[in-house]
Parts: C-alpha cells; sequence; structure tokens
C-alpha cells in the first residue's frame, strides 16, 4: 500500500472549518457550564433539603450515563417531548454545557469544601452574610485551588466533543468523515486528524501541568 | 406535552436490550481487564530509570490519551486494515481504542502510586536484599494499589460509559440496540430513556462505593 496525502491536504480548508467549530462548541459549552456547574454546587451544598436533593440527583444523573446517550436523547427525544426544534449544534451546546456542568459542579464543591470552616466562622463574626462570605473570602481561594482540576476537565470536554459527529454536526470529526467517504482515503485522512487532535490536546495538556506546577510552587493545595 | 408513551412496545422488546446489555458487559470486562492489567505494565515502565523503558512508555501514555477514544475506534475500524491488511471487525475496532486509552489512563495513575509510597520502603526491601521486581512486588505495589484503589474505579466506571462509543461502528450494545428500536417502532424517547436509565441505576451503586471506599481509606491512612 501506498500512502498519498494529497487528497487531505487538498482539502485542508475543510478540516480548518470543523477544526473551528470543535473549538466553538468546546467553548460554548465552557461559557455556559462552568456557571450552571456553580449554580448546582451552591445548590447542593444548600441547607434546603429539597434544593440539595434535586441538584444532587442532576449532578448524578449526568455523570453516570454516557455523553452518547445523552446526546442522542436530546437529539432525538427532546424534540418530541417538547415541540421544540434542535440543530445539531444547539443539541451539542445543551447536552454538553449540562454534561460538563455536572463535573464542574463537583470540582466546585471539593473547592469550596476544601476551604477551612474558621474562615466561614470568621467571616460570620465581622457580620458577613452566607452570600457575602462566598463571595468575598470563600470563592476566591476555592477557585485558585480548582484550576488544574478545572482545566482537565476541559480537556476531557474537548475531546468528547468528537461525539457530536454522529448527529452531523460538521465538527473535526465529522469533516473527516465527509473527505475520506469521498476521496476513498480513510488510511491518511484518520491519522491526520488524529494528529490534529493529538497536538491540540497535547499541547493543552502541557499548559495545565505547567499551570499546575506554578501553584504548587507558589503553595497552594489542589482539589480534585 | 400531550405525547403519548409508548413503554409497552420496550418491554415487548425487552431481548434485543438483554442482548445489548451483554455487549456492553462483554466490551466493559474485556476493556476494563486488558486496560488496566496493561495499564500496570505501562505505569512500572514510566517508573523506571532506564530510558529506553521510560520512553517508549511516556510516548504511549501521551498519544493515547490525548487523541480522543472515537478518534482511535474510526481510525482502527476503518484505517488500521489499510493498513495492516489485517480486517478489524467492530468488536475488535473498539476494543483496541477503549484498551489502548484505558491502558494510557490508568497507567499514568498506577506510576502516581508508585510514587507516593515513601523512598524508605525501597531502602529497607534493598537493605535486605531484595532485587527491584521483589521490592516492587511484595512491599510497594501492595501499598500503592491500595491507595489508588478510588482512582481507579473512578476510570472503571468511565470504562463502561465508554463502551457505547462501539456503537459508532455498529457493534451490538445496549445504546446501538436502543436505537434500532427506536427506529423500528418510533419511540426514541422511549427506548433513548431507558439507555440512560439503565447505565444510571448500574453505575450510581458503583459511584457511591467509590465515596464510601475513599472515605475508609483516608481513615486508615491516617
Amino acid at each position: 500500500m501506498e500512502w498519498n496525502f494529497a487528497p487531505v491536504l487538498g482539502s485542508m480548508d475543510i478540516l480548518l472549518l470543523g477544526l473551528l467549530n470543535t473549538l466553538k462548541v468546546t467553548g460554548l459549552a465552557l461559557l455556559f457550564g462552568v456557571p450552571l456547574g456553580l449554580g448546582l454546587a451552591l445548590s447542593r451544598l444548600s441547607q434546603m433539603r429539597i434544593l440539595s436533593m434535586v441538584a444532587a440527583f442532576i449532578i448524578e444523573f449526568f455523570r453516570t450515563t454516557p455523553p452518547l446517550v445523552q446526546l442522542f436523547w436530546f437529539f432525538f427525544a427532546f424534540p418530541i417531548l417538547f415541540g421544540v426544534n434542535m440543530t445539531p449544534f444547539t443539541t451539542a451546546i445543551v447536552t454538553f454545557s449540562i454534561q460538563s456542568s455536572a463535573f464542574f459542579a463537583e470540582i466546585f464543591r471539593s473547592g469550596i469544601q476544601s476551604i477551612d470552616k474558621g474562615q466561614w466562622e470568621g467571616s460570620k463574626a465581622i457580620g458577613m452574610t452566607r452570600n457575602q462570605t462566598l463571595r468575598r473570602v470563600i470563592l476566591p481561594q476555592a477557585v485558585k485551588r480548582m484550576i488544574p482540576a478545572f482545566m482537565e476537565r476541559s480537556i476531557e470536554l474537548l475531546k468528547t466533543t468528537t461525539l457530536v459527529s454522529t448527529i452531523a454536526y460538521t465538527d473535526l470529526m465529522y469533516q473527516a468523515n465527509d473527505i475520506a467517504q469521498r476521496t476513498f482515503r480513510p488510511l491518511e485522512v484518520y491519522t491526520v486528524i488524529a494528529v490534529i487532535y493529538f497536538l491540540l490536546i497535547f499541547v493543552f495538556s502541557q499548559l495545565s501541568i505547567v499551570v499546575e506546577r506554578r501553584l504548587a510552587k507558589s503553595g497552594e493545595g489542589t482539589v480534585h | 406535552m400531550d405525547y403519548n408513551w409508548d413503554f409497552a412496545t420496550l418491554f415487548q422488546n425487552w431481548r434485543v436490550f438483554w442482548i445489548g446489555l451483554q455487549g456492553t458487559l462483554l466490551m466493559f470486562g474485556v476493556t476494563a481487564v486488558l486496560g488496566m492489567s496493561g495499564g500496570l505494565v505501562i505505569g512500572i515502565m514510566r517508573y523506571m530509570k532506564t530510558p529506553i523503558l521510560a520512553w517508549p512508555a511516556r510516548a504511549f501514555v501521551e498519544i493515547f490519551r490525548n487523541v480522543p477514544v472515537l478518534v482511535q475506534i474510526i481510525w482502527f475500524y476503518y484505517a488500521f486494515p489499510i493498513l495492516t491488511g489485517v480486517e478489524t471487525s467492530p468488536f475488535l475496532a473498539a476494543v483496541l481504542g477503549i484498551s489502548l486509552n484505558t491502558m494510557a489512563f490508568s497507567a499514568e495513575i498506577y506510576r502516581a502510586g508508585i510514587q507516593s509510597v515513601e523512598k524508605g520502603q525501597w531502602e529497607a526491601g534493598k537493605a535486605i536484599g531484595m532485587s527491584f521486581a521483589q521490592t516492587m512486588r511484595r512491599i510497594i505495589l501492595p501499598v500503592a494499589l491500595k491507595r489508588v484503589l478510588p482512582a481507579l474505579t473512578n476510570r472503571g466506571i468511565e470504562v463502561f460509559k465508554m463502551s457505547t462509543l462501539a456503537s459508532v461502528v455498529a457493534y451490538v450494545e445496549t445504546l446501538n440496540q436502543a436505537k434500532l428500536i427506536a427506529d423500528l417502532n418510533y419511540n426514541p424517547i422511549e427506548s433513548y430513556t431507558a439507555v440512560a436509565v439503565i447505565f444510571f441505576v448500574v453505575l450510581y451503586p458503583v459511584v457511591q462505593a467509590t465515596y464510601v471506599i475513599e472515605r475508609k481509606l483516608s481513615r486508615s491512612d491516617q
């Protein structure tokens, strides 16, 4: 057999568009997923039992069900149930925002819980409310400890977005399938996109290692 | 929401689901065993000071951890046969993709566990005349494995969820069968909800168990 990269290189613009879409889905899912995760974490830690239980259920449900099943559910089942139209793009954003928020919620929770109880008491003693304490004292410290776990999760999210190709959203994986079918060059196409994904994710992982080392040096503990 | 629920066809088709569930369990069993035992070997290689062992192990870990599993499965299904002339069945392609990914992730878990054991233990092993392999097997690994148990269980949960990716190359597992039922009976809501519930019911107790294990281990370490 002979390697022939010409058809793949000729379709580089299509792959690039796919890469942009991959990054777009990842970015938007992060944008919605992180605040949602914070909301879920605060609900889970809330003193209201019902709120806490509902949040715990949502978190555990989205953590224990496979993302591909969630994606299919939001694409095939959700539109019928609620009579709304779901494009592959909106499905991807909705699914990955909620899915990653469940994981972010657990990172937020362990970050918040890692802060010494005395800080809550101290803030209360100087007359701060629960919300004020959370915003001014607890979260600024907790967030710093969460950064490594947060970056790791974002990288996982980037990898998980490949699943959107199964509902025909034009991400990098989908474009590769498309090119492979048109050019009859699956070996070269899939090898090239494996390399692209590798380089992209490798750079992000190395970056997160550097950040983690810096944080460790600055004497901050981290949570996972 | 005036939707006519149709759970009846799901129950009529329980055999189809059952076949799928067997496929899921088989995929999980094979990939978990291959991934976690292979990962132990690579994790130890990565720990060793011999560059000829450590470097290939490091390259292996970086490659299979940083390429998404779906890309690996598709690559083994469509590209690997052209390269080697060996036909890969959907089962084999999925097993290769998921196992290699699991090996890479669990190798890092084992390595972290081995590194967490105090240096003094190695010195003590050496002082009473044990070789590297003996110290590793008799002293270091028992301690390290206990410490990494929660991380390994979490990996196992991920592996179980990953088995659904095999449906992309038409391997017969739960999600694939749900798709079949949904297409035949026009009831995607019920069949996909059923899959989600199945996974939740199987994994929820496992997740709760990991919390218990974690608490027990952290207590016994003090």
